[in-house]
C-alpha cells in the first residue's frame, strides 16, 4: 500500500545499488529467497538452518536436524515447506508451522542440490556425487528413489553409428545440477561433460539434450516464469537460453533447439563463476566471482554488463535475488555473513509538512485572489464542513499483488523464545563483560538424536566446533577488556 | 470522587495545562505496585503546550494546495462489493439508525480503563487499565479469563498480535510487555527503550514486528522475536499518542500533540507523508481505515477527521462531529453495518460525557448514541466479524454492546442482558 506515495523514481529502479545490510547467525553457506519474497533461509557451516525475516533482519527460525553443511535449500510453493540438502547425505523436508521434520531421506552419496517439485511438496529430485540423479517421493514414510538418467538423448543418425567408446561415455555421465521447470513438468538437467537434459517428470525420460559446453555444468537456474534459464559451466562462460513454452502442444521436442541467447564472460581477468541467478522478472543476471568481492549484474536483454556490486571485503559464494524487488543477497566465503544489496532512498523533505514542495528552480509566488481577505471563521469552518460531501468508502479492498496474507495462505507463527544471534551460541555471559565457552556438546543434543552420522564423524565435528567456539571465545574475551 | 479525576490517559486542557504538575499524565500518580521512583518522573517541562494563541493562528495558516477545487475530486467508487449480476434490483435503502444494544457490563478494574480491545479472532477482549492490570475477558460470556499483572504503573495501551496468541502492553513504567494469553504469563524479557510512557503500539499484520509510540517523542519499530529496536523513526516534536499499521504492513501512521500525522514507509523508515489540519489541534489517536485508502485521526477539538492520505499532500474528507473530547486521547473503531451485499463503514467512537457515538463514514450522520457508562469513554473497538461493540471509561467498568439477531424497531431500554462481576479483594 506504500506503493503509492513512494517517489516514482525510487520504484523506476531495478537494480541494487549499494550494501544496505547484513545479516548473521553462524556461518552461512547457502541462502534462498521465499517465494513471498518475506523470508530468507540460510544454511549453515554447522548444519543448522536459520530462517531469516527480511523485515526485521532478525532470525524467524532455526531448524536442527543435519550435521555438515548445508549444501541447497528449496522452498515449497506456499512457503510452509523448506527442502535442506546437506553435506551429510541427507535431505529433510521441514515444516515451517512447527519446526518439525517431515522426512529425512538419507541418499547414497553426497548431494550436490535437492530441490523441491513447484506444485508438490513431497516430490524432489536431487544430484548426487559420482551418482545417477534421483526422483524422490516422499509422500509415504518410506522414500521412494526413482533414478534419472544422464545420458544425452542423441539423434538417431548419431545413435547408429556410435561407436562402443562413446556409448561407454555417455554412460558414465553423471548429472551435476538438476532443477525444476516452473510448471514442474519437466526436469533440466546439467553433466558433468557439458550437456544439458530436458527430463519428462512423469516418464523419467530424456525428452531433448543440447550440449552447451565441453566442461562441467556447475549450476542452472530457470526464470520465475520459465521463459529463459541461465547455465554456468565451468569454462568461466555463463549462458542464458530462451526456453519455449514446453506446454504448449503444439511444441515438439524433435524440432526443438535450444540456441545460446547470450555468453557472459570476463575476457581480461578470466573470472570464473560461483554461482549465478536471475532477477525477479529475469531482466538482469547476476553473478558471484570466484577469488573476487564482486557480484556482477548483466542486462538479459542486451546481455551488456550494468553494475558491478561492492561492497564486503572477501569472495562471496551464493548469490540470489529477491523475488519481487531490487534487493540482492550474498553470502561471505570467510565470515559466513550475509550481505544485503538494496535501493538507498533518501527522505523526500517535502514528505514531512504539506507545505514543503520540492522544487527545481524558483518559484515566482502568485498570491491568491481572496488570499488575504478576512472571513469569520465559522464560516469558514461551515464552509469546509459542507465541502465533505463526497462517498467515501474505507472497506473495499482493491485487489492487487500486495504484501498482505489471503485468507487461508500459510503465515509462519511468530516465536519468542528463539536463542540470540550466534556470537551468543558457543559463547555464555556469566556476568557483566565476563564470558565463558559453553561446555563442549551443550546445546547439541539434536546431533545425536538419529544416530546416522557415525562416531567418528561426530567426534570429528565436536572437535571443528569446539575450535571455532575457542576462536571466537578468544575475540569475545578480547573485546570485552 | 478522586480516582475519577484521574485520567488513564494523558489530559490536556485546552487552556494549556493550568494545573501545574499534571505535565505527566495523572495515571501514575499513585500506582497501585509502583516503586517509589516512578512517583518522582516528572516529565520535563521545557516546552509549553499552549494552544491558546492557535486559534488566531489558523487563519493566517495556509495550505494553499491542500484545498483543491471540487470539480477535481474524484468521486471514490461505490460498493463494488455489490452483486453485478442483480442490476435490476436497485439497492436497499440505507440503514439510517444502529440498534446496539447494552449486553455485557464488565467490572473488576479498581481504577479507570483506559483502552480495550477485541482480539482479532474474536474471542476476547482485552482491557488495560491505569491500576496497572490488564484484564482479559471471554468475549461472548464476560467471563474474566486472566488478569495480566506486572507493570510497576498504569497501562495506556494495549494490541493484539493477529493470531491473538500475544497481547502487548505500553505502561507508564516505559516498559512494553509481550503476554501469552493462553497462559498469562508475560513474556521474562520487556521491551525496554523508550524514556518515557508508552502511550500507543500497534502490531505488523504479520505479527513480527511492533510499533510504539511513547510520551518521549519517539516512535520505535521493534522485532518481536529478539525484542529488540528496529528501527527509531525521528517522529514527532511532542508526545506520540497514537499510532497504527496499515493492513498490509508497508505503512505506519503516527500522530502527535503537535497537530500531525505522519505516514511513514515500514521498510525505509521514511516518512511519506504529513498531514495537518490548519487549526493545528493536538491528534490524539489515529487508525487507518479497513482497507488502508484512509487515515482516521482523533484531535482534541472535539472532532475525528478522516483523511486521504494518498491524494495530492493528503486532503481531510470527512469531519465527524458530536461527541466531547478536549482532555483525554479517545480510542474508537471502524465497524461495519448492513447486509453482505450492501456493506456500510460506521465510526465508533467514545466520549468525554459518557457516551459511545456511531457515525456512518459517508454522511457524517450520528446513527446511535450508546449510554451508560459514567464519566470519559476512553477505549471503544467493534468486534471484528460480529455486530459487537465494547466500549470502556472512566468509571472503570468494560461494556459490550450488541445488535440483536433481527434487531426489532422498538428502541431498546437500559435494559442489560446480564451483569458480571468479578469480585475485586481490596488490597490495602
Amino acid at each position: 500500500m506504500n506503493l503509492s506515495l513512494v517517489d516514482p523514481f525510487v520504484l523506476a529502479q531495478d537494480c541494487p545499488e549499494a550494501l544496505t545490510g547484513r545479516l548473521r547467525s553462524g556461518h552461512s553457506t547457502s541462502i534462498r529467497f521465499s517465494h513471498r519474497g518475506d523470508l530468507l533461509a540460510s544454511g549453515r557451516l554447522d548444519g543448522i538452518v536459520v530462517i531469516f525475516d527480511i523485515e526485521t533482519n532478525g532470525v524467524a527460525r532455526k531448524l536442527r536436524g543435519h550435521t555438515r553443511q548445508v549444501q541447497s535449500l528449496s522452498w515449497s510453493a506456499d512457503d510452509r515447506y523448506i527442502l535442506s540438502a546437506s553435506q551429510d547425505w541427507k535431505c529433510v523436508l521441514w515444516d515451517l508451522k512447527d519446526g518439525s521434520r517431515v522426512r529425512t531421506v538419507r541418499l547414497e552419496s553426497p548431494i550436490f542440490i535437492a530441490e523441491l517439485h513447484p506444485k508438490n511438496h513431497l516430490l524432489f529430485v536431487a544430484a548426487l556425487f559420482e551418482e545417477q540423479p534421483l526422483l524422490v517421493d516422499i509422500s509415504s514414510e518410506i522414500p521412494q528413489k526413482l533414478a534419472l538418467p544422464s545420458a544425452p538423448l542423441r539423434p538417431q543418425i548419431e545413435r547408429d553409428n556410435a561407436t562402443e567408446k562413446q556409448a561407454a561415455q555417455d554412460a558414465k555421465q553423471t548429472s551435476t545440477v538438476t532443477v525444476f521447470t516452473p510448471s514442474g513438468d519437466y526436469i533440466i538437467s546439467g553433466t558433468n561433460k557439458g550437456w544439458m537434459n530436458i527430463i519428462d517428470t512423469s516418464t523419467r525420460q530424456v525428452q531433448y539434450s543440447t550440449r552447451v559446453t565441453s566442461h562441467l555444468i556447475i549450476y542452472i537456474r530457470t526464470t520465475s516464469s520459465g521463459s529463459h534459464i541461465v547455465v554456468n559451466s565451468s569454462d568461466r562462460i555463463i549462458r542464458t537460453f530462451n526456453l519455449p513454452d514446453l506446454a504448449d502442444p503444439s511444441h515438439s521436442f524433435d524440432t526443438m533447439r535450444l540456441e545460446v541467447e547470450h555468453k557472459f564472460q570476463d575476457v581480461v581477468n578470466r573470472l570464473s563463476w560461483n554461482h549465478v541467478s536471475f532477477s525477479s522478472t529475469g531482466e538482469y543476471v547476476t553473478a558471484s566471482t570466484w577469488m573476487n568481492h564482486d557480484i556482477y549484474v548483466w542486462e538479459r536483454g542486451h546481455g551488456s554488463l550494468v553494475k558491478i556490486l561492492e561492497g564486503p571485503k572477501e569472495e562471496l559464494s551464493v548469490v540470489e535475488w529477491h523475488p519481487h524487488r531490487p534487493f540482492v543477497a550474498a553470502v561471505g566465503v570467510d565470515s559466513g555473513r550475509v550481505y544485503l544489496w538494496s535501493i538507498l532512498t533518501p527522505q523526500r523533505w517535502s514528505a514531512l509538512a504539506p507545505d514543503f514542495v520540492e522544487v527545481e528552480e524558483n518559484v515566482e509566488y502568485a498570491e491568491r485572489e481572496d488570499e488575504f481577505d478576512i472571513q469569520p471563521i465559522e464560516e469558514l469552518h461551515k464552509r469546509r464542513l459542507d465541502l465533505e460531501d463526497e462517498d467515501v468508502d474505507v472497506l473495499t479492498v482493491e485487489p492487487g499483488k500486495t504484501a498482505e496474507f489471503q485468507p487461508g495462505e500459510f503465515r509462519m507463527p511468530v516465536l519468542l523464545d528463539i536463542e540470540g544471534s550466534d556470537s551468543e551460541d558457543e559463547v555464555v555471559a556469566v556476568g557483566a563483560g565476563q564470558f565463558r565457552r559453553k561446555s563442549p556438546g551443550a546445546g547439541r543434543d539434536w546431533m545425536n538424536d538419529e544416530t546416522q552420522a557415525s562416531g567418528d564423524e561426530a567426534r570429528k565435528a565436536a572437535t571443528a566446533n569446539g575450535s571455532a567456539s575457542a576462536r571466537s571465545n578468544g575475540t569475545k574475551r578480547r573485546r570485552a577488556e | 470522587m478522586e480516582s475519577t479525576e484521574r485520567s488513564p490517559k494523558r489530559r490536556r486542557s485546552t487552556d494549556g495545562y493550568v494545573e501545574s504538575p499534571p505535565r505527566r499524565r495523572s495515571l501514575s500518580r499513585s500506582p497501585t505496585h509502583a516503586s517509589p521512583k516512578y512517583n518522582l518522573i516528572e516529565r520535563p517541562a521545557r516546552r509549553s503546550y499552549s494552544r491558546a494563541d492557535s486559534d488566531d493562528e489558523a487563519d493566517r495558516r495556509y495550505y494553499r494546495d491542500r484545498r483543491s477545487p471540487r470539480s477535481t475530486r474524484s468521486r471514490s467508487r461505490r460498493r463494488s462489493r455489490s452483486p453485478s449480476g442483480t442490476i435490476a434490483t436497485p439497492p436497499p435503502d440505507k440503514p439510517t439508525q444502529l440498534h446496539y444494544k447494552p449486553h455485557l457490563i464488565l467490572r473488576g478494574h479498581k481504577k479507570g480503563v483506559a483502552a480495550v480491545k477485541f482480539s482479532p479472532d474474536g474471542r476476547w477482549i482485552a482491557s488495560c487499565s491505569s491500576d496497572a492490570t490488564i484484564k482479559i475477558w471471554d468475549a461472548r460470556t464476560g467471563e474474566l479469563a486472566h488478569t495480566l499483572e506486572g507493570h510497576l504503573a498504569g497501562i495506556s495501551t494495549i494490541a493484539w498480535s493477529p493470531d491473538s496468541k500475544i497481547l502487548a502492553s505500553g505502561s507508564d513504567d516505559k516498559s512494553i510487555r509481550l503476554w501469552d494469553v493462553t497462559t498469562g504469563q508475560p513474556q521474562p524479557v520487556p521491551l525496554l527503550g523508550h524514556h518515557n510512557y508508552i502511550y500507543a503500539l500497534a502490531f505488523s499484520p504479520k505479527g513480527n514486528m511492533l510499533v510504539s509510540g511513547s510520551y518521549d517523542e519517539a516512535v520505535f519499530l521493534w522485532d518481536v522475536r529478539a525484542a529488540r529496536v528496529m528501527r527509531s523513526l525521528p517522529a514527532h516534536s511532542d508526545p506520540v499518542s497514537g499510532v497504527d499499521f496499515v493492513r498490509d504492513g508497508t505503512l505506519i501512521a503516527s500522530c502527535a500533540s503537535d497537530g500531525l500525522i505522519r505516514v511513514w514507509d515500514t521498510a525505509t523508515g521514511q516518512c511519506l507523508r504529513t498531514l495537518v489540519h490548519e487549526d493545528n489541534a493536538p491528534v490524539t489517536n489515529v487508525r487507518f481505515s479497513p482497507n488502508g485508502k484512509y487515515v482516521l485521526a482523533w484531535t482534541l477539538d472535539s472532532c475525528i477527521r478522516l483523511w486521504n492520505y494518498v491524494e495530492g499532500k493528503g486532503r481531510c474528507v470527512k469531519t465527524y462531529q458530536g461527541h466531547i473530547n478536549k482532555k483525554y486521547s479517545i480510542g474508537g473503531a471502524f465497524g461495519v453495518y448492513g447486509t453482505r451485499d450492501y456493506l456500510y463503514a460506521f465510526v465508533a467512537s467514545g466520549s468525554e460525557d459518557g457516551s459511545v457515538v456511531l457515525w456512518d463514514v459517508s454522511s457524517k450522520n450520528v446513527m446511535q448514541r450508546l449510554e451508560g457508562h459514567e464519566g470519559a469513554v476512553l477505549g471503544v473497538d467493534a468486534h471484528p466479524t460480529q455486530q459487537v461493540i465494547v466500549s470502556a471509561g472512566l468509571d472503570r467498568t468494560v461494556r459490550v454492546w450488541r445488535v440483536e439477531e433481527g434487531h426489532g424497531e422498538a428502541v431498546a431500554g437500559p435494559k442489560i442482558d446480564r451483569e458480571v462481576e468479578t469480585v475485586v479483594t481490596e488490597e490495602s
